[in-house]
């Protein structure tokens, strides 16, 4: 209670000093670091370049400012001999609560005011995919968060070794830590957490939760050594000892800490979001299982229930099986490490068996079945799914939410491993309950429908496949049918990003290209039905695709990549760039090993925006936003005295060099390497002779082992050599 | 108030022996003086009595409970000041008494604020940053402290220190007005200090306590070694011991105190100063044999 009483006392007191205020103004204003200096979370997306990062910032710089001032504060009383009167009047412990509850305090309205002073900062760059929950749960968890973690940690060292210089090593080497050897391991990294991206359009929930789990662990961990250094506070004339032999006598100073302590480790080892995968990721085990002897797959009917408040999935699927060998047999499933999973065969109960082997995001089930000739095998299936413990630094994924999700095999239902498909291969029926304002977006050429609405607003989708798996997008999605190139494309792109999509004439956009590049190049080898499902994902590093649906990664829809000018002169330009990626960059892929050649997807890409462009809006608006364009930047790059001289590149330190050597590169990918073809084009007879070639090259026989179109490749179609595309 | 010193030694981990197996009584009403030279244990003392220390063996009991069991109640009824201290520059008087009001429990301290200030001549400086008072104005705002919430049981470690002549005789009365109805425990090497409003003495020397009474006892523990002499008339006579030389128109006369007098000298009421040195160099004499 005394401590209660004296905690407004200390924190007037600390509020009084000149030194916490310093300290509390530098870290409202360390924010801005995270757009000039440090850049952790690297995708293009409007919250991870003003919203991750000045987070981010804010929090390593915070963390340490504070850190500091806790160092200082501590050892003030007793530098000034403060402490003896304080200590005669309550003990050196209160105190010490005390004094770690006003730092608290201190960095709380810290973090508050940051978030008072960077809200109209962030909405104004942000735009109009700025969210209030994404913003709060952003300074909470990767800035504010930080501040208690080194305001502990501080507090613990000094409390330890009662020195100012020992206490800034030891802190100097923990902070190392955490941004040097720790910085890709997501759960030790207390200081700077593994944040790559932040989506715009969709949620990040998953994203927090991780956070969250991290900074919780080491809050627990932190405050688990503090309570052991609390107990070492030096009293009556004692060392570290004898202070701690003397506190442990009230057992339930030791308790708490203990508790604390292990209560934090078991947190560490039993996260919840990432598996414990081989990590020979060309292990096989999985895929190579023996098939069951005269077993064949008859059909699989699934219903899953995602819990978007959760981020959770709750799940039946009922198996039919033919067996004509007679004998009994064991099914292996595939499920996600996070899900438990129960079996039983027409009502009763079979066991089924974990057996601890994971691979490839899945984790290997074991069922034993009967002779039975036909068998129905239900298997009721759910939890919080893990993710693939190789992407432990690209967090996010899978996400779970009201306005987003997306289910992957083992994730969606149990990926069964070693039956063999009937005639009809694996004929599946899945039924997905979703929040009324999500659509269900199979990936691939099936197409979902509501089979039934509920009281509770939910609604629930039907669709049939017949793969072994199968992917599941679903969100509050708009969705826009648009014919071109002799199907429809079923265009759907994330509510929150509905007023940017149609300043940029997405639909527009989408039509152009399909038409000229189906009509140019050839069909989308993905894109051969009747339908193309073009799905704005959320972030994810890149873009897949399989028949009947291919995705756009929501980094490329940006508005600050779409007012790129590098890439179009207006952002719907831009959005066909991006587009055209669909062809040159998915459709054919591209190796980009070589960091020193300009030979890339985006070469084909320019070229082609540009062809487009040319064709929309006339010859000399694309020579005068494009061709020129390019013939400056070019010009600029062979002056630039980096390029003349490398040696002077190598010389600088790395951070400078990545940055003047990504520019560079830049130049190469989006201006000189569109020129060189643009010269190809002049050298093989014409438009349309390039256009024949690149239609050549889309449709060519690609080599399953190296899938990939190379320089060579395209110099060789146009019996060019690589001298004679010199612009020298 | 009741503290009763039991067989207390304190050793330093550093080997040093402070204090070797103390036995005092303190009981309230009292003003008790503590004396002794530097190295004493005085200070030891002291700590061990607001628990910053703690015996290496023996027990302190405070109204017979045992000090490590009563820690906090005795500290909610103790004033202490300490004789190396620092205060929060960046407070004003006035805040800082509020602080460590707070420290101690009290509840609604401004009256109480009020009145340790006034006690201590600091009206003026009340609402002045502590950084800008002089030594001997920081001093007050450190027996202030001490004042403050009326405790039973104060310790003053050396408090007239950097105070001016006039200031040591009002604290001095302070002291002693205070003492009418409490323990007060006053350190120091000033005399004069003690002389005149302790009813109690304790003298200590090498972590041991030499004396414990009255001042008047300890006064008439000298009667009969203390005398005065011309400096020309003295001999070389061992164990004599001159505690003061004073020049005059007829030569020097010097002050001294011995197991016995020289003939030459001529015997003297002893002042309490005497007494203190005869004890002192009594003790020393015997440490050495």
């Amino acid at each position: 209670m005394k401590t209660l009483r004296l905690f407004p006392l200390e924190l007037g007191r600390l509020l009084r000093s000149r030194l916490t205020w310093l300290v509390v103004l530098l870290t409202v204003l360390s924010p801005a670091a995270g757009l000039i200096l440090y850049k952790p979370a690297y995708a293009d997306t409007m919250l991870s370049m003003y919203l991750a990062n000045p987070a981010l910032a804010g929090g390593v710089a915070g963390g340490i400012l504070f850190a500091l001032l806790t160092i200082f504060e501590l050892d003030r009383a007793r530098r000034s001999r403060t402490d003896m009167l304080t200590d005669a009047a309550v003990s050196p412990h209160a105190m010490a609560l005390v004094r770690l509850l006003a730092l608290l305090t201190a960095a709380v309205l810290a973090t508050g005011l940051a978030m008072l002073v960077w809200l109209p900062i962030s909405m104004g760059l942000i735009g109009a995919v700025f969210t209030g929950v994404d913003y709060v749960l952003a300074y909470l968890l990767f800035m504010g968060l930080a501040l208690p973690l080194a305001i502990l940690a501080a507090g613990a060292a000094y409390q330890f070794t009662q020195r100012t210089d020992l206490s800034a090593v030891l802190l100097a080497a923990f902070a190392g830590l955490s941004l040097t050897v720790w910085a890709d391991d997501w759960q030790l990294c207390w200081l700077n957490p593994c944040v790559w991206a932040m989506s715009d359009d969709f949620t990040n929930f998953r994203l927090f939760r991780t956070v969250a789990w991290m900074r919780l662990t080491w809050l627990g961990i932190l405050a688990g050594v503090w309570g052991v250094s609390y107990l070492c506070i030096r009293r009556y004339g004692k060392g570290l000892l004898g202070s701690l032999g003397r506190s442990v006598r009230r057992v339930w100073r030791p308790a708490i800490a203990l508790a604390l302590l292990v209560c934090s480790g078991t947190a560490y080892a039993a996260q919840p979001f990432y598996d414990n995968s081989n990590p020979d990721l060309t292990a096989m085990t999985l895929y190579e299982l023996d098939y069951a002897e005269g077993v064949t797959f008859l059909d699989r009917t699934v219903q899953v229930f995602p819990d978007t408040e959760a981020g959770a999935v709750e799940g039946r699927a009922v198996y039919r099986f033919q067996n004509t060998s007679g004998k009994e047999w064991t099914a292996c499933f595939g499920v996600d490490p996070g899900y438990d999973l129960t079996a039983s065969v027409g009502g009763e109960a079979v066991p089924a068996v974990r057996t601890g082997y994971e691979e490839s995001n899945m984790a290997l089930w074991e069922i034993a079945l009967p002779a039975d000739g036909e068998v129905e095998l239900t298997l009721e299936y759910g939890g919080f799914p893990k993710d693939w413990n190789l992407s432990s630094t690209v967090q996010g994924d899978p996400e779970i939410s009201g306005i987003y999700l997306c289910l992957e095999n083992q994730r969606l239902f149990p990926y069964l491993l070693n039956v063999l498909p009937g005639d009809e291969d694996y004929p599946t029926t899945v039924e997905v309950t979703l929040p009324g304002a999500m659509l269900a977006i199979p990936f691939g050429t099936s197409e979902a429908e509501v089979v039934a609405e509920h009281r509770d607003g939910t609604r629930t989708w039907r669709y049939a496949s017949n793969s072994t798996g199968g992917i599941l997008y679903a969100g509050d999605y708009v969705r826009q049918d648009i014919q071109a190139g002799g199907m429809t494309i079923e265009f759907y792109y994330g509510r929150k990003h509905q007023a940017v999509m149609e300043a940029a004439g997405a639909a527009d956009a989408v039509r152009a290209v399909v038409d000229y590049c189906t009509e140019h190049y050839g069909a989308l080898s993905f894109g051969t039905g009747d339908t193309l499902k073009l799905i704005q994902s959320r972030v994810a590093g890149g873009g897949y695709a399989v028949d009947g649906a291919s995705l756009l990664n929501e980094e490329d829809f940006t508005t600050a990549n779409l007012d790129d000018t590098g890439k179009g002169a207006i952002p719907g330009e831009v959005f066909i760039h991006e587009l055209v990626h669909q062809w040159w960059g998915l459709g054919n892929m591209f190796d980009t090993a070589d960091e020193t050649s300009p030979w890339s997807s985006e070469g084909l890409t320019v070229y082609t925006t540009y062809r487009i462009v040319k064709e929309l809006y006339g010859e000399d608006y694309a020579q005068k936003y494009y061709v020129d364009q390019w013939r400056q930047e070019v010009d600029d790059y062979f002056l630039n005295f980096y390029v003349r001289r490398p040696e002077y590149l190598e010389k600088l330190p790395e951070a400078e060099r990545l940055n003047i050597a990504g520019s560079l590169s830049g130049v190469r990918h989006y201006s000189e390497m569109p020129l060189k073809i643009l010269k190809a084009e002049q050298l093989v007879g014409g438009e349309a002779a390039m256009d024949q070639i690149l239609h050549d090259l889309f449709n060519r026989e690609v080599d399953p082992a190296y899938p990939y179109l190379t320089y060579q490749d395209f110099l060789d179609a146009c019996h060019l050599t690589e001298e004679e595309l010199d612009l020298g | 108030m009741e503290i009763a010193i039991e067989n207390v030694s304190m050793t330093y981990p550093n080997g040093k022996q402070a204090l070797r197996e103390l036995d005092l009584e303190l009981k309230s009403p009292s003003l008790v003086g503590l004396l002794g030279p530097n190295g004493a244990g005085k200070s030891t003392l002291m700590k061990l009595l607001v628990s910053a220390l703690a015996p290496t063996a023996g027990t302190i009991l405070a109204d017979g409970q045992p000090l490590e069991k009563a820690e906090r109640q005795l500290k909610a009824r103790l004033g202490y000041l300490p004789q190396d201290f620092g205060l929060f520059d960046e407070l004003t008087v006035t805040q800082f008494l509020d602080y460590m009001a707070a420290l101690k429990g009290l509840r609604g301290p401004q009256a109480a604020i009020r009145e340790v200030i006034r006690a201590v001549n600091l009206e003026e400086k009340a609402r002045a940053r502590i950084r800008t008072l002089s030594g001997g104005q920081r001093q007050r705002v450190g027996i202030a402290q001490a004042l403050l919430g009326d405790p039973a049981f104060l310790i003053f470690d050396e408090p007239t220190v950097g105070l001016d002549p006039e200031e040591r005789i009002h604290f001095r009365n302070l002291f002693s007005r205070a003492a009418q109805d409490r323990l007060v425990l006053l350190s120091t090497h000033i005399i004069e200090d003690v002389q005149s409003v302790c009813d109690q003495l304790v003298v200590m020397d090498h972590g041991q306590i030499l004396f414990a009474g009255t001042p008047e006892a300890l006064i008439q523990s000298a009667a009969g070694h203390v005398g005065v002499f011309w400096e020309r008339e003295a001999g070389q006579e061992a164990g004599l011991h001159i505690t003061a030389r004073v020049n005059t128109g007829r030569g020097v006369r010097c002050r001294a105190v011995a197991d016995t007098l020289p003939a030459y000298a001529q015997p003297s009421e002893p002042s309490l100063e005497d007494a203190y040195l005869y004890l002192i160099h009594l003790h020393s004499k015997e440490a050495a044999l």
